[in-house]
């Protein structure tokens, strides 16, 4: 007897040990991340990230730092058919030298006690995202998904939701529905989204910040979106519909806070007839967006692909619920102005057609040719604001273009590219490329021709109370020295694409070689030239205004493989910008039909030389970055005391582990 | 009618120029797949991000060319391959595709015990004794320099067998990529056998995957579905299947080379899955 409990306790220990940790860690998904970054630069700002943010002043942006952050993420299954996520992150921003700062803050000051920097620099854990998500059963040619809480959004595209960019990737959040039929065939989407009250929207907000708004309301503003996708085996059709819908109280009910109206009576004390307290508060729409997007990509051959883009953009806004930010924020605002309280059919509209061919060959001889028209007041507000790219051209930026004022060129570091607006851009774009190999390596050639033209080009358009200039519309842009206060001269707002008189023309030429050299680890060659000229007639009541500028630039990089896992990187480049013209002030009469007077617009050049070298080596999971560069500009300006200079040394280096 | 005639001109051009290139180069091999079998064993299913686009993954064609002395691995898909992770933008710069990462694994000499059985780490397969392997060819998005490093550091076993290509593009549809003949041991010949698997380039690997995309049981925004939370599932997408003519029996073919059943009590101890080569 005694020998049979032993047994058995022996058969279930052996049993259980047999199972036992796999069946917790099942459910049980753990995923952790150390990234540290070092940002130097020889100059005196404190922070940790090289563009902070440009409205809001914030004590985390700089130019010298050293911070950690930490994530974990938690995957759970719950069932079968269920699944939940979490993700735990520390707040980026403690500086190493902060030693420890508890998240108190300080209004009198920066002090050593340890208590006055904030939470920004207490690296405290903060939810970053959460969801759960249903698999509903179907059968197997079917999945359905409901997915409640964080999204990034990706599923839509750039032209109506923006996919949110990876550090962001759990602040949207929703309810969201994916199904899929045959593999593929079919897809469907379905999303009502909470809106970001921080940007989408009139002053960059869903009501906060808005002077006509003394209570602003934000938690039912919600964007609606649907996709469908049908996906047969010679390309695929996509049809999106995006709406957002920014909705404020009536003011007017009497039971709104802050009610003009609180008592049913008039100044006088007079009965407002049909005003009666039902203690229910009624909203108004403050501003909508809405966009839809049609794509067809056709595939009829190996060699040629087709894709055929219609987008359509509409918004209507009420001026009782949001101010001019057009006329009170010195043109600086995401949307244009133009209420449709009282007549719907003054919003603002727009369409964008694109389209693009894609023709390869057998020998590595392949072209691009793309059109498009981009109407004048076509703007996503919740479309992509960075990190994506609409145009096949390189445009004048490197970054990308998109169809939206609300761009973010914000809370990044100096190696990372700008995005510009291409709202109004009409034109055509031709990219051939070539690419043939020879016994110990390879060349690649890539270049590019776009001629466009502007649906913005008028004469007096009134960018006082209706059409955003972001202030600053003149002269090419430097994103290598870019300052938002623009005190530097550092040229046009990349969301600039109003001004109140245009006649503008522009080419864009660049042309990219390429070898790789398989030696040793190795070697990447290239050699990149880029040419931009740029007209504007500008005003046509004088030629003393008219714009020509011609940016040239030249660079070349080396690429070496030094070892398994480490690759170094070598480069050069050299910018010389001619501008004539550059920028001024032309007077007109009110009518804008007489020229009063034109000073300025002088010609102006621009020197520029950066010299570049990186490092990143990769080991057992450790991933090492280092990137140093140093960027001497020279500003030539008339009258010639008016000229400046940078030298500039800066680096980032990064280290990340994941486990 | 000018514009017309100008595009007429530029397609004449870029057709004779092909029909040219495809005179010169010389074909070894030319193998089909049927489209719609890019669910592995017949039940996985795509990861759920809209950047997986249908047909992504499912081969439809594989072709070997020899060159003088390049040989170019073509594989060909159902949908155009895009690259919407901008792969050029990456540490040293990508290939100009995001999504797809093909391994092409070849038996230069048909004999038994002789090469590798275990296909590189994370596809969770081995080849059988007669379809052992000498050299792997990755098409891969990902530059030399991190191919090497992941090789060098999850597969120093099998680091003589990997072939890392001199250039890797897209052509349309198809990922074409070159390597040196030199670098398989000679110029492809009759015999050898081919076994092209398709997984999804995932640049942010687990420790034990070579840069693939791991399958789970149920799909997630950048994880294929349908198969098993553990690592007795094969992490194939799509593979080419004997004949190699791209009929509707390969597909069928291909679900029973990857059909798989865990072990209940030690998954991830379950044999893997062992592939046949195709020997056209």
């Amino acid at each position: 007897m005694r020998r049979g409990i032993v047994a058995l306790a022996v058969a279930l220990v052996t049993s259980a040990a047999a199972v036992p940790a796999r069946a917790d860690l099942l459910n049980f998904d753990l995923a952790g991340r150390l990234y540290t970054k070092y940002l130097y630069r020889n100059n005196d700002s404190q922070g940790l990230v090289s563009y902070g943010n440009p409205f809001w002043t914030d004590n985390i942006s700089g130019d010298n730092g050293v911070g950690t952050e930490f994530e974990l993420k938690v995957f759970g299954k719950v069932s079968k058919y269920v699944q939940a996520y979490a993700r735990l992150q520390s707040r980026f921003g403690e500086l190493w030298q902060d030693w420890w700062e508890n998240g108190d803050y300080n209004a009198s000051g920066t002090n050593t006690s340890g208590e006055s920097e904030g939470m920004n620099h207490a690296s405290y854990i903060k939810l970053r995202g959460t969801w759960v998500r249903l698999q509903v059963p179907t059968p197997s040619w079917w999945t359905h998904t409901l997915t409640w809480g964080s999204s990034d959004l990706g599923m839509f595209n750039a032209w109506t939701v923006g996919k949110v960019r990876y550090i962001d990737r759990d602040n949207g959040k929703g309810i969201f529905i994916n199904g899929n039929v045959k593999q593929g065939f079919f897809t469907y989407d379905l999303a009502m989204i909470a809106m970001p009250k921080l940007w989408v929207g009139p002053w960059w907000s869903t009501g906060i910040g808005d002077p006509n708004l003394s209570n602003p309301f934000w938690s039912q503003d919600w964007a609606y979106g649907a996709k469908l996708n049908v996906a047969p085996d010679w390309g695929a059709f996509t049809l999106i519909s995006i709406l957002t819908n920014d909705v404020e109280v009536d003011r007017t009910d009497p039971d709104a806070v802050g009610s003009t109206y609180s008592t049913c009576k008039d100044d006088l004390g007079n009965p407002i007839v049909g005003c009666s307290k039902d203690n229910a508060v009624d909203t108004f729409s403050r501003f909508w967006n809405s966009v839809t997007t049609l794509e067809a990509q056709i595939d009829p051959l190996d060699w040629l692909s087709l894709n055929t883009f219609i987008g359509l953009s509409v918004q209507g806004l009420d001026d009782r619920l949001t101010a001019n930010g057009v006329e009170q924020n010195q043109g600086v605002s995401p949307v244009v102005f133009r209420s449709t309280y009282k007549d719907f059919y003054k919003n603002a509209d727009g369409f964008a057609f694109r389209q693009r061919f894609d023709f390869t060959t057998p020998v590595g001889l392949g072209v691009k040719i793309e059109y498009f028209n981009i109407g004048q007041e076509f703007n996503a507000i919740f479309g992509a604001r960075r990190e994506a790219d609409v145009l096949l051209t390189e445009g004048f930026i490197e970054g990308g273009q998109l169809p939206t004022l609300n761009l973010a060129n914000e809370f990044i570091d100096f190696d990372e590219a700008f995005v510009e607006s291409c709202i109004g851009w009409h034109g055509a774009t031709i990219q051939p490329t070539y690419n043939v190999s020879f016994p110990h390596g390879t060349f690649e050639v890539a270049a590019e021709g776009t001629l466009f033209s502007y649906n913005q080009n008028r004469q007096n358009r009134d960018v006082d109370k209706v059409y955003p200039d972001f202030l600053h519309s003149d002269g090419f842009t430097d994103t290598d020295l870019y300052d938002y206060a623009n005190t530097t001269d550092r040229g046009r707002d990349p969301r600039s694409v109003y001004r109140r008189n245009q006649d503008r023309l522009s080419a864009i030429g660049v042309l990219n070689l390429k070898s790789t050299l398989d030696f040793y680890k190795g070697i990447d060659l290239g050699l990149k030239g880029k040419f931009i000229w740029d007209r504007d007639w500008r005003s046509h009541l004088t030629v003393d205004d008219d714009y020509l500028g011609k940016i040239v630039q030249v660079r070349a990089r080396l690429g070496v493989g030094l070892a398994d896992g480490l690759q170094g990187e070598l480069g050069v480049q050299k910018d010389w910008w001619f501008e004539n013209g550059r920028k001024g002030t032309l007077v007109t009469s009110e009518d804008g039909k007489r020229l009063v007077s034109v000073t300025g617009y002088n010609d102006d050049e621009t020197q520029k030389l950066k010299v570049f070298f990186g490092l990143s080596y990769e080991y057992e999971g450790l991933k090492l970055r280092y990137r140093f560069e140093f960027l001497d500009k020279d500003q030539y300006r008339e009258p010639a005391d008016r000229n400046q200079h940078w030298l500039v040394f800066r680096s980032k280096a990064s280290l990340e582990v994941n486990w | 009618m000018r514009s017309v005639r100008t595009v007429l001109v530029l397609l004449s051009i870029l057709g004779v120029t092909g029909v040219a290139a495809a005179a010169r180069a010389e074909g070894v091999v030319s193998l089909k797949d049927p489209s719609g079998d890019d669910n592995g064993p017949g039940s996985y299913v795509y990861p759920t991000d809209a950047v997986y686009a249908a047909g992504a993954f499912d081969i439809t064609a594989f072709d070997v060319e020899v060159k003088g002395s390049d040989v170019t691995f073509k594989v060909t898909v159902r949908s155009k391959i895009d690259d919407p992770w901008d792969s050029k933008s990456w540490p040293g710069g990508g290939n100009g595709f995001s999504l797809q990462f093909a391994q092409v694994y070849i038996d230069t000499d048909h004999k038994e015990g002789s090469g590798f059985r275990d296909a590189l780490p994370g596809l969770n397969v081995r080849f059988r004794p007669e379809s052992a392997y000498e050299k792997v060819v990755l098409l891969s998005p990902q530059n030399r320099p991190r191919l090497q490093s992941e090789v060098a550091a999850k597969a120093g076993a099998l680091k003589g067998a990997v072939v890392i290509p001199k250039s890797t593009r897209v052509q349309g549809k198809s990922i074409v990529a070159t390597v040196d003949a030199k670098d398989l041991g000679g110029v492809p010949a009759k015999g050898w056998g081919y076994a092209v698997l398709m997984q999804s380039n995932e640049g942010f690997p687990a420790s034990t995957d070579l840069l693939s995309r791991k399958v789970n049981e149920l799909a997630g925004q950048h994880r294929f579905g349908g198969g098993s939370d553990w690592e007795c599932d094969p992490h194939v997408i799509d593979l080419v299947a004997a004949p190699g003519k791209g009929g509707a029996d390969e597909a069928k073919a291909q679900h029973d080379q990857l059909a798989y059943k865990c072990d209940a009590n030690n998954p991830d101890a379950t044999p893997k899955v062992e592939l046949p080569m195709v020997y056209p």
